[in-house]
């Protein structure tokens, strides 16, 4: 009964994590494209006048979403027409059940480790998933019976069974350095220290296949610099032009879904997952007080920076819109107030003094947080990528998977498999 | 758990195939073949053949019949038209695999052990992707290494044929 409620609990975690960055991320992408592009970006949905920096706009969105007609082409086929968007959600959500987001959460001397399911075969599971994952998208590319929608189905499908071999072959270095086809053992393996100053992160053992594996990633999600099987300009909105309302709002939600599994991908396989460099549990665990005093100083000294910026923005804006506008610099000055005061508050209380078990816990979270930074920085790297990069041509992306990668990525494998022969295994 | 699991697995199978035959259009045919391969690897998985289940989906459901879908899909084109004609002959010999299946299904339950459960258990690490290698790359090497020099070959035989016709068509 206690696994049933503990996976349950964390599958609720993780859901939550990819849920809640979901319409962050929609408010991020238009933000950060506003910001690459120099313009000022959303900022004309509001709640009583306080329009948070554009964030009222993804609650819009789904309200519009939600509230829209259901218009659906007469000639679909219908089951399946309807099957897609739900099975590119199920897809994109599934992935979650094997990338560990913590070591493990101590609670009254039990150990519970942080990860839904630790399978023995994890990455093979990734790799088998993402490759479900084309259904969806042909299916509803191909049910819409719509001559666009098809050709952006068909060309999900040419372009994510050229990038799943190059990801294969990528991850098949890491498999061969740490022995194990299990993600925690992959994560954990990556907390100690090359030539006894060097994270041992899997960037820094596989270069080449973090670029690999990057590049696959991106094709495999459909975003940009590979979103051609959607390119508005040659086939109108490709695979999901003929979906409309919640559908397509799921088709929505999905890739964004697909950005925060590949970040998190990313960050566990290349980038040490909950590991935090240098600073290995132990650590954490005996120093917990002091990491803990050192984040309270920061956040406080930050949220004052923040509060005092907006105290400037109402002295200098008092009546500037003369409406409801107003309000939103005096909201954001008391926000990060409070926020001051909080974090001022816990140094004052030292709420984490709370006996030899709170050591653990405070590692915890910092691990728990280390691995959600991460996420969140290379969830900011597609949404960079995107709009700073153009969109490849069809034969090019072809070229550079069959001709480039392939070879590339064999030539890893066969590098990494002789210095293994020759030196040893990372383990 | 493990019995019911078994069994629930292996009737979804018979059920995909059963449906994939009896399917007038290829797409939905295709789609039910893939379905009767998860269920393939559900079966597997409770067999404790992890690496195997995950291989099952991997291979069969996410490269072959993602390859298969696009052959479909790109000699049928998006046309519905077509999924409505009647297919004719090919229906036939294929009606008589359902009753086939549903017969072996049913036989494999009758012909259970008496106690309806699992034979002893599996030794330790049976079934890990290590074992699976281990018999792959030791006992059975050589049937293995023959396997992939079919395969190779086949390769080579379809790069060639598909080359010629692109000459002659595409130039």
């Amino acid at each position: 009964m206690d696994i049933v409620l503990e996976s349950l609990a964390k599958i609720l975690f993780m859901f939550l994590l990819i849920m809640g960055m979901v319409p962050a991320l929609i408010w991020a992408e238009r933000k950060g494209a506003a910001f690459i592009q120099d313009r000022t970006g959303p900022n004309r949905a509001s709640i009583g006048g306080v329009r948070l920096a554009g964030l009222v706009h993804p609650i819009a969105d789904v309200l519009k979403l939600v509230f829209k007609e259901d218009v659906a082409p007469a000639g679909r086929h219908r089951a399946l027409y309807n099957l897609a968007p739900w099975l590119v959600m199920a897809v994109a959500v599934s992935t979650y059940a094997v990338i560990p987001f913590g070591d493990y959460l101590e609670i009254g001397g039990k150990r519970i480790p942080l990860v839904v399911a630790d399978l023995q075969v994890g990455l093979l599971y990734v790799l088998a998933v993402a490759s479900l994952g084309t259904y969806g998208i042909v299916l509803g590319g191909w049910a819409s019976n719509n001559k666009f929608t098809f050709l952006g189905g068909i060309r999900a499908t040419a372009q994510m069974i050229s990038y799943e071999i190059s990801m294969g072959l990528a991850i098949m270095g890491l498999m061969l350095i740490f022995g194990t086809l299990r993600l925690t053992d992959i994560v954990a393996g990556q907390g100690g220290l090359l030539f006894g100053w060097l994270p041992m992160w899997g960037i820094v053992l596989q270069p080449l296949g973090f670029v690999l594996f990057i590049t696959a990633v991106f094709a495999e999600t459909n975003r940009n610099p590979f979103d051609l099987p959607e390119g508005e300009s040659e086939i109108v909105a490709g695979y999901h032009l003929e979906y409309s309302s919640l559908k397509f709002a799921l088709f929505f939600m999905a890739e964004y879904c697909h950005m925060v599994v590949g970040a998190a991908m990313i960050s566990a396989l290349y980038f040490g997952g909950y590991q935090i460099p240098w600073l290995p549990r132990p650590a954490l665990e005996a120093h917990a007080g002091l990491l803990l005093t050192i984040a309270m100083v920061a956040t406080v000294v930050v949220s004052l920076l923040f509060a005092v910026l907006f105290l400037r923005r109402v002295q200098r804006e008092k009546g500037k819109f003369g409406d409801a506008r107003d309000r939103e610099p005096v909201l954001g000055a008391g926000l990060w107030l409070v926020m001051a005061a909080f974090a001022a508050g816990a140094l004052v209380l030292r709420p984490w003094e709370i006996g030899p078990a709170g050591g653990s816990l405070v590692a915890t979270f910092f691990q728990v947080g280390a691995f959600v930074g991460k996420v969140v920085f290379f969830a900011w790297l597609f949404i960079w990528v995107r709009w700073t990069l153009p969109r490849f041509r069809y034969d090019q992306l072809m070229r550079l998977g069959w001709k480039v990668m392939l070879p590339l990525g064999l030539a890893n494998l066969v590098v990494t498999a002789l210095v293994i022969a020759a030196v040893g295994s990372g383990k | 758990m493990e019995a019911f699991l078994f069994w629930t697995c292996g009737a979804l199978m018979v059920f995909g195939g059963v449906m994939m035959v009896l399917q007038r259009s290829a797409v939905v045919a295709a789609l039910w073949l893939v379905f009767a391969f998860i269920a393939a690897a559900g079966v597997f998985a409770v067999l404790s053949a992890p690496f195997l289940a995950i291989m099952q989906v991997l291979v069969y459901a996410g490269a072959i019949m993602v390859l298969f879908l696009f052959v479909i899909m790109m000699l049928q084109g998006p046309v519905m038209e077509g999924e409505r004609r009647r297919m004719a002959l090919p229906l036939w010999p294929g009606a008589a695999i359902p009753p086939l299946a549903v017969l072996v299904l049913v036989g494999g339950w009758l012909g259970r052990n008496s106690a309806g459960s699992f034979p002893a258990a599996p030794p330790a690490g049976f079934g890990s992707p290590g074992h699976v290698a281990a018999a792959m790359l030791g006992r059975y090497l050589l049937a293995f290494e023959l396997i992939s020099i079919v395969l190779l070959v086949a390769i080579i035989g379809a790069l060639s044929l598909g080359h010629r016709e692109r000459n002659q068509t595409w130039s």
